[in-house]
């Protein structure tokens, strides 16, 4: 009975898994193409969970489908992309090519699966055993933080890298100057040149205060004065 | 039970998924998105083999390939980002050329 319950589970998940990739691909619109995969990383996480490993199938759900997906949704958003427009493809036979290619790279997997099969079966498969504790958090913590420690500690530099590495990229450049700026001079705007000009923003060029002030005639009795 | 081969057949068949959706997409972002479908196929062969052999080495891979996943999203849509600034288009055709 159990037996065919986690088969039903089983089929239903992967069918959904299976349907909502291929929508993912088939979709021209960015929006529905990560609605679906959205399914596919919550059909992962029940998957996961007929696999007897529920803080993956948590950690799936928080990173996957809460912090990835929101913040690929949000650049879609963001740079209101709409649907890809048919244009004149220039590789004419991309398609047929990925298909091709894909069948492939399948053919290829399904090869060592079935060459894998023939080798001895696991040494202690799930059914004869008593309950796993594999998946449970508390081994996942004890594993993280003896024997793979120092991969946690580079994963979080690894993490640190990503977060100035995003920053610096998605940082706005400083807009570039209009007019032709003469290397050493500097552009200033009249208000700093002549503070009694508050509120003006005309650019003036020049190597020193004093000389845009002279450029544009102001300030001539404080020069004389000097 | 279900036999360990029909989930390794399921991510085999995820991840040809998403090479096959990396080479047909001309979208910067569904192209990225194919991507994480190929991570995540990955991820459920891990959990799978973890799971049969009772190691849980393959769930502490599969911590940090989702680490390496959340790290490439972040880094990955800001180049998108930068892109998109720059040309006023996602569409990987138009991004040809490395100047400006």
């Amino acid at each position: 009975m159990s037996d065919i319950l986690t088969f039903i589970v089983f089929i239903l998940l992967a069918g959904l898994a299976i349907g909502s990739a291929l929508a993912m691909v088939a979709q021209r619109n960015p929006l529905y193409s990560a609605i679906s995969l959205i399914g596919v990383f919550g059909a992962l996480a029940g998957l996961y969970l007929t696999l007897a490993a529920p803080f993956i199938a948590a950690v799936q759900i928080i990173v996957y489908a809460g912090a990835i997906m929101v913040l690929v949704v949000f650049v879609i958003m963001l740079l209101n992309v709409e649907e890809e427009v048919r244009r004149p493809v220039r590789l004419r036979y991309l398609v047929p090519t990925a298909v091709l290619l894909a069948a492939v790279l399948f053919a290829e997997a399904a090869f060592i699966l079935f060459y894998v099969n023939d080798a001895p079966a696991p040494p202690s498969p799930l059914a004869t055993a008593e309950p796993s504790t594999t998946g449970l958090t508390a081994s996942i913590g004890t594993g993280l933080f003896t024997t793979y420690l120092l991969p946690f500690e580079i994963t979080s530099i690894l993490i640190l890298m990503a977060l100035v590495g995003a920053m610096t990229l998605a940082r706005r450049t400083a807009a570039r100057p209009q007019d032709l700026v003469v290397p050493g001079a500097q552009v200033l705007p009249l208000q700093m040149v002549e503070p009694a000009r508050v509120g003006d923003d005309t650019p003036v060029r020049s190597d020193t205060t004093a000389e845009a002030a002279r450029t544009l005639g102001l300030n001539e009795q404080e020069q004389t004065r000097e | 039970m279900i036999p360990m081969s029909w989930y390794l057949a399921l991510s085999a068949v995820l991840f040809t998924i998403g090479v096959a959706g990396v080479i047909i997409k001309r979208n910067a972002i569904a192209m990225f998105m194919c991507i994480e479908l190929m991570l995540n196929s990955v991820n459920l062969t891990f959990i799978a083999l973890s799971s049969f052999f009772r190691d849980v080495s393959g769930q502490l891979f599969v911590f940090i390939v989702m680490t390496v996943a959340a790290a490439e999203a972040a880094v990955g849509l800001g180049i998108i980002i930068t892109v998109f600034r720059n040309r006023e288009s996602l569409d990987v055709d138009d991004a040809s050329v490395l100047r400006d």
